[in-house]
């Protein structure tokens, strides 16, 4: 047996890039803990950031996919309190120790391994960011910045230039124009940092600096960041963001280090990372008058505008780090740290701004790939890692060094005509998707470091792929290069990440091939993920036409793919050309503003006494007068538009709203109600809590029916009687929108085609009815699938429920309505602050809490500004309303008459199994029917061993009675982490005896005022939640912002709180009752088996 | 090759009156910051002195120099072009002999028991028979006020380093990453002293700069000097004679301050004041000023 320690630090390259899987693949138990062991002591003392790393993902692997394999689910383990506080408070070290004390104390489990694999993993990225945090502050010319503590020591000073005013324009402007980067090979994500470091030579990347023009707006390319500086009459830092709308004027030092608390977070990390104002003064408290007088001069100030051309978030053209570049080289410019005013920068200093745009990257809590300021460099270029060498602050730490080596293509190796040729031949688009790739970023890092065989594999042949689209690049010949970057896609990026592409982009290509078949030369994927920025190959004597059809095509694929998967913007097209000087500035005279300047800011000068405007602005505005004047500008008609207000469409939203309110069962009296609650401090999230008296223990034996093991085929054989006789239905609740899964984008979660299974992307729904089919051709009966529905995803689902149905030819599929919506309403300061200061939560990396913390001052600043509890209206109507929780969807079955339609189509019908729209694995199993029937329980509820990320309750004794208990009513977080099971969800409901909780029975059924009357009686017997929810508000070009709202919810689980409910529990295996919750989990869910399992339990027709 | 010359350069833009101010000595004496300046250059046994003034100031330098004035030479930097320029005027007076250099704003107050520091420069150049630059370790902050150089230590000689890179006030960005000298405390840089010993070599280039910025000049009648020198400047000669001669710098024990900034005068003068024997009633006077309400 080899020693998994052999792996990280052989010399020998065969050895040191063999998968875990394939050494742990025999051990024992006792082995596996053994070499567990001996990597944790490993880690801990080597200085090697690669041996230290790589030991960790190890260690993960072993907890997350091995040591359960070979434990048996039964084993109960709990994951202690304690190391859950460490590991919140990011003490991972910590952590660890009192996880595996735990290990040591009750051997191995499921439980204990799941906080290992979290910690570990945790570690890894945090020792990974830690390195690259030290890295950029060590990068020589970098360092000084966080050594100035005082402002007294500035040692920067503006240019002469731009300080000699002249009588007429006033200060001079310094602009600067960047292009953005578009990656030719994608790269396998080998522009990560980590990689770069660690695997120089396979860190390799070639991209283009483009310039952009928006088809339809803009008439032609051009480098589409423009920024601008100059010196103005007031001693403030005035931030302007153009395409965001945004004016800062900054007064205090503090302000700039607040990253959130505007729109203004991308200018002040440059006017940080340029040195402007050091990183070192954070913490300083100083007026920003007396930092500028050192640079500018008193009384003095400065101006630095930011302008995206129009270019949309998500074009996966790194738009924010080039911009971050461009600003950093301008202000660097300005301030004599690099060479040139005007012009090109040399490779020392394009070198150094890139170095500074990472450190910004960084400041701002945001993350990009070390060829993302590529757009600052001319041309095409191959971009790679580089090997460490003495005197480099990596040395003796990492492979390689953070930064890699740019080597421009020459005209020779890249001729004009190629440049000319791949202009002709690549339609540039945004998709109108945009998604968080960070995940994904992590996945990519994992991988490499396991080094498991097809994804390892699958690097080298991206490696290969590059290497000949270098040879194309020569060779002119742009056909073969379509092809390979089609290769690259198809083949080695999906086998690294197979969330890398959805079902968008693959409808998107395959029409492309229906329609140009041999003209379509292939599929460009640009970065992170597809469905954003991409790009498609034609033959260039009919790429015009294909732009053209490739716009309606993404258009109308969006239309019907908007329901199930998250855009954030109508799809663009894009004319592109490759810019061959990088970024380029130049000094010109004051007033030379980037478009759009002057109708952000003249309305504001208006508004104010003229007399109190400084002379400059005077002059700015007598400048403005002119050129309102001149007919050659559309300048006037723009600040009319601005200052006048027009008829806007508000109105028609609130009456929308209203409608949709009326239309869905919205009560306007317990709203109100609600409000009054809130206000009062009846209800918030301090009162969803029990109260603190409460015993909530843990269960005992005998409480759990033990179902992880096969059943007695006694039991089994009633189970499948009972299928086979039609006696159960399936109800797939999917009411809700999945917050967690878009972050609130309000897209339905059931519809969402996430992953591929038999060759497709599979949705949720999907896979629930293929798992229906498969139930009906082994049992002769396919069960009656109800999925229920709220006011935002019944229509999108009952289409999708009819398309099902049409293609298999078969009903037996219903839709349950909803029938009450709520409205959403403006948090109270009281609930923020208890949500974010009293429960425990994730603390996250230094800058990116920093950054957290801000937004929260800022977003409490909202609350407090739009009124605390008021009705949540400024959204889009569908995303002010919320579903009201799954308790009522039973309910709502009823109400509607649907549960009165099927007992009448079959009356043999007695049983449900209910179940969540994210647990994939609850499937008729007849073994847990028939352990339902025998029971005579009301209800059967299914619970699962709790793991690490199972948080939010449990089944617990809660005053000696055993019952579900919620999270968000738990008073005391440490009981939590007493309690053995997690509740799934999944029920098995006897249909007669709930009736008869409610006082109904099949036959009232048909008296719709009882049963109204029914279920208000009983909704008044279980608590009323208050939660907060994020919800996304989109704008402006694939903007996005998070909001958190108010929003109340009764629960499932409390059905189990009320005595004369009989309920029985049954501890299933972790993979039949485990939710998605998060893309996040998503690999780790295919890697583990879950996936491949459930693809087993399904029957898809087509 | 002894050297018995010294050049002083006073001809620059607001700097003419700056060697004219008084301050009181380390004694307790009113002199000019002249009179200490020539004094330092005639405590390294040189006994001939040029100085460099802006056209119509040689009287007022001749009143303010006290009983050096017998020693001095004066040169006038008509259609001044540079700092390099005015060390140029003085080229018919040094002729082909080594000889020292000090900038006329500076004034330097020595930490060595027994040697001024341009006793000490001299010293080591005599020994080293080459260019020297003294120079002082200089914290970034004040680096937009020096030239900076970066260099390896010469072994077995202490405080001696052969020059490898110069730049002109450098900003930290800069000098991070070209002037980093092995020893230094970080945020520290070898920057220049306002003092060098230099070989006649240092003529020709700097006529040779001449030459070349005349002809750019020329050639750009607007004076527009796209990527240009704007001037004839000292640093461009001394980072040739890099690669033409041995150059070395020392770092002096002592400080030099540059009385052209704001305060500059002051905390020279209290350098100057602490630097002798009313040390105690100065720090008094002092302690007696900082009690005081702001």
């Amino acid at each position: 047996m080899r020693s998994l320690i052999d792996l990280i630090v052989s010399p020998d390259p065969a050895v040191r890039d063999l998968s875990i899987e394939s050494q742990v693949a025999k051990l024992t138990v006792t082995e596996l803990l053994e070499q567990a062991q001996e990597l944790d002591r490993f880690r801990r003392d080597r200085d090697s950031l690669y041996e230290r790393v790589r030991a960790l993902f190890f260690l993960y692997a072993i907890h997350r996919f091995h040591l359960p394999k070979l434990v048996p689910e039964a084993e109960l383990g709990k994951i202690a309190f304690e190391g859950h506080q460490h590991f919140l408070q990011r003490r991972f070290n910590e952590a660890i120790d009192v996880f595996l004390s735990e290990q040591k104390r009750s051997g191995p489990s499921w439980a204990v391994s799941s906080a290992l694999a979290a910690a570990y993993h945790r570690l890894a990225f945090q020792t990974l960011a830690d390195q690259v945090r030290k890295s950029v502050k060590t990068v020589a010319g970098n360092r000084w910045m966080f050594r100035t503590g005082n402002p007294d020591e500035l040692p920067l000073r503006l240019r002469d230039e731009l300080l000699t005013k002249d009588a007429t324009f006033g200060y001079p402007m310094l602009r600067e124009r960047t292009s953005v980067r578009m990656d030719f090979s994608h790269s396998a994500w080998s522009d990560i940092f980590f990689l770069g470091m660690d695997f120089p030579q396979g860190a390799r990347v070639i991209n283009a600096s483009i310039n952009l023009a928006v088809q339809g707006r803009h008439q032609h390319p051009e480098p589409p960041l423009d920024c601008c500086l100059r010196v103005i009459d007031r001693p403030v830092l005035r931030l302007v963001s153009i395409d965001l709308n945004v004016v800062v004027e900054i007064t205090q030092l503090s302000q700039v280090f607040d990253f959130a608390a505007d729109y203004v977070g991308l200018l002040k990390a440059a006017v940080i990372a340029s040195g402007l104002i050091p990183a070192g003064l954070e913490g300083h408290q100083a007026d920003i008058a007396s930092v500028l007088r050192p640079l500018v001069g008193a009384g003095l100030g400065l101006e630095i505008v930011s302008r995206v051309n129009d270019i949309p978030k998500g074009s996966r053209l790194a738009v924010s780090t080039n911009l971050l570049g461009g600003l950093i080289a301008l202000c660097m410019r300005a301030t004599n740290q690099v060479s040139a005013l005007n012009g090109s920068l040399t490779e020392a200093d394009r070198r150094i701004v890139a170095a500074r745009a990472i450190l910004g990257e960084w400041l701002g809590g945001s993350g990009g790939g070390w060829q993302d300021s590529g757009g600052v460099w001319p041309g095409i270029k191959l971009i790679e890692g580089s090997v460490a060498a003495d005197g480099d602050p990596e040395f003796g730490v990492s492979r390689g060094r953070l930064l890699p080596q740019h080597h421009v293509f020459s005209s020779e190796e890249v001729a004009a005509t190629t440049r000319q040729r791949l202009q002709d031949s690549l339609v540039l688009v945004h998709g109108g998707m945009a998604q968080n790739v960070g995940p994904i970023l992590e996945m990519v890092t994992e991988k490499y470091l396991l080094r498991s065989g097809s994804e390892w594999q699958a690097r080298g042949q991206a490696i290969e792929i590059l290497d000949q689209i270098i040879q194309h690049l020569s060779t002119g010949d742009i056909r073969s290069i379509g092809a390979a970057t089609d290769r690259n896609f198809s083949g080695p990026l999906q086998a690294i990440i197979p969330w890398c592409t959805n079902a968008y982009t693959e409808r998107l290509i395959a029409r492309c091939r229906e329609t140009y078949g041999k003209d379509f030369w292939g599929f460009w994927m640009l970065g992170g993920m597809a469905g954003g920025g991409m790009g498609f190959i034609f033959n260039p004597e009919r790429k015009v036409e294909a732009r053209q059809w490739l716009w309606e095509v993404m258009q109308t694929t969006k239309r019907e793919m908007e329901h199930a998967l998250p855009f954030a913007m109508d799809p663009v097209v894009y004319d592109f050309e490759i810019n061959d000087q990088g970024t380029q500035a130049q000094l010109m005279p004051g007033g030379s503003y980037p478009v759009g300047y002057y109708p952000l800011l003249v309305p504001g000068w208006l508004r104010q006494d003229i007399q109190s405007l400084s002379a400059e602005t005077r002059a700015e505005l007598e400048r403005v007068g002119q050129l309102c004047r001149s007919s050659e500008t559309d300048l006037a008609s723009k600040l009319i538009a601005r200052i006048l207000p027009g008829k806007t469409d508000d109105s028609i939203s609130r009456q929308s709203l209203t409608d949709l309110l009326q239309i869905n069962g919205f009560d306007p009296v317990a709203h109100q109600q609600l409000r009054e609650d809130l206000l009062a401090g009846r209800l918030g999230l301090a009162q969803n809590l029990l109260p603190s008296t409460t015993a909530i223990d843990d269960v005992q034996e005998g409480d759990v029916m033990d179902c992880r093991q096969p059943l007695p085929d006694s039991t089994v054989e009633i189970g499948k009687a009972a299928i086979e006789r039609g006696e159960v239905a399936v109800v797939t609740l999917a009411a809700g929108v999945g917050s967690r899964w878009t972050q609130g984008a309000g897209v339905v979660k059931a519809l969402h085609p996430f992953v591929r299974m038999t060759g497709r992307h599979r949705s949720f729904l999907d896979i629930h009815l293929a798992k229906s089919q498969q139930t009906g051709r082994l049992h002769g009966c396919r069960p009656v699938h109800i999925v229920t529905t709220g006011y935002m995803t019944e229509q999108p689902i009952r289409a999708a429920v009819e398309r099902w149905q049409q293609q298999n030819g078969e009903g037996g599929v219903y839709v349950s309505s909803g029938k009450s919506v709520g409205l959403r309403m403006v948090p109270t300061i009281r609930d923020l602050r208890f949500a974010w200061e009293e429960m425990s939560q994730q603390v996250l990396d230094q800058q990116q809490q920093k950054v957290r913390q801000s937004l929260r001052s800022a977003l409490m600043n909202w609350a407090q500004s739009a009124g605390e509890a008021t009705d949540y209206v400024d959204n889009l109507p569908m995303q002010c309303l919320h579903p009201v929780g799954h308790w009522y969807e039973i309910p709502n079955l009823l109400r509607t008459g649907l549960l009165q339609e099927l007992l009448h189509a079959q009356p043999r019908l007695k049983h449900l199994m209910l179940h969540n729209v994210d647990t994939l694995g609850a499937s008729v199993e007849p073994g847990l029917l028939g352990t339902h029937i025998q029971s005579g329980a009301c209800l059967s509820i299914e619970v699962i061993t709790r793991r690490m990320e199972d948080r939010g309750g449990g089944l617990a004794r809660v005053n000696g009675r055993v019952r579900l208990v919620e999270g968000l009513a738990m008073p005391n977080e440490r009981d939590e982490f007493n309690l053995t099971y997690y509740n799934s969800m999944t029920t098995w409901i006897d249909i007669d005896r709930l009736l008869e909780r409610f006082g109904l029975s099949r036959d009232s059924l048909s008296d719709s005022e009882r049963v109204l009357k029914a279920v208000r009686q009983f909704a008044r017997r279980l608590p009323t939640y208050i939660t907060l929810k994020d919800v996304k508000k989109r704008w402006g070009n694939g903007q996005e912002d998070v909001f958190p709202v108010c929003q109340f919810e009764k629960l499932w689980g409390d059905m189990t709180s009320l005595a004369d409910v009989s309920c029985q529990y049954m501890a299933v295996p972790t993979l039949r009752g485990q939710q998605l919750k998060d893309p996040a989990q998503l690999d780790g869910w295919l890697r583990d088996g879950s996936a491949a399992a459930i693809e087993k339990n399904c029957d898809f027709v087509a | 090759m002894t050297i018995s010359k010294a050049v002083i350069t006073a001809a620059g833009k607001d700097q003419t009156h700056l060697p004219l101010q008084t301050v009181v000595d380390r004694t307790g004496r009113a002199r000019s910051a002249l009179e200490l300046v020539l004094e330092e250059v005639v405590s390294a046994g040189i006994e001939d002195i040029a100085i460099v003034v802006a056209p119509g100031e040689k009287d007022r330098y001749l009143a303010a120099a006290g009983s050096f004035k017998s020693r001095l030479t004066f040169f006038v930097q008509n259609d001044p072009q540079g700092y390099g320029d005015a060390i140029l005027r003085a080229q018919a007076f040094v002729g082909r002999e080594m000889f020292l250099h000090l900038v006329g704003d500076h004034l330097y107050v020595s930490d060595h028991t027994q040697l001024s520091c341009a006793s000490q420069l001299v010293a080591v150049a005599q020994r080293e028979q080459c260019s020297i630059s003294a120079i002082q370790p200089t914290h970034e902050s004040k680096l937009r006020f020096f030239g900076a150089i970066g260099g390896t230590p010469v072994a077995h000689a202490e405080k001696l380093y052969e020059v490898t890179a110069i730049m002109e006030k450098p900003t930290p960005t800069q000098a991070e990453q070209a002037l980093i000298v092995a020893g230094q405390r970080s945020g520290y840089y070898l920057c220049f002293f306002g003092m060098h010993v230099l070989t006649p070599t240092i003529l020709d280039l700097l006529a040779e700069a001449k030459s070349a910025f005349a002809a750019n000049l020329a050639g750009n009648p607007a004076g527009t000097l796209a990527g240009k020198p704007m001037s004839v400047n000292l640093s461009d000669s001394l980072r040739k004679l890099i690669q033409r001669e041995k150059y070395l710098a020392f770092q002096i024990q002592g400080q030099r301050f540059n009385i052209g900034e704001t305060y500059g005068l002051l905390i020279a003068q209290m350098a100057l004041a602490l630097s002798g024997p009313d040390r105690d009633r100065v720090l008094v006077e002092l302690v007696e000023l900082l009690a005081r309400p702001k």
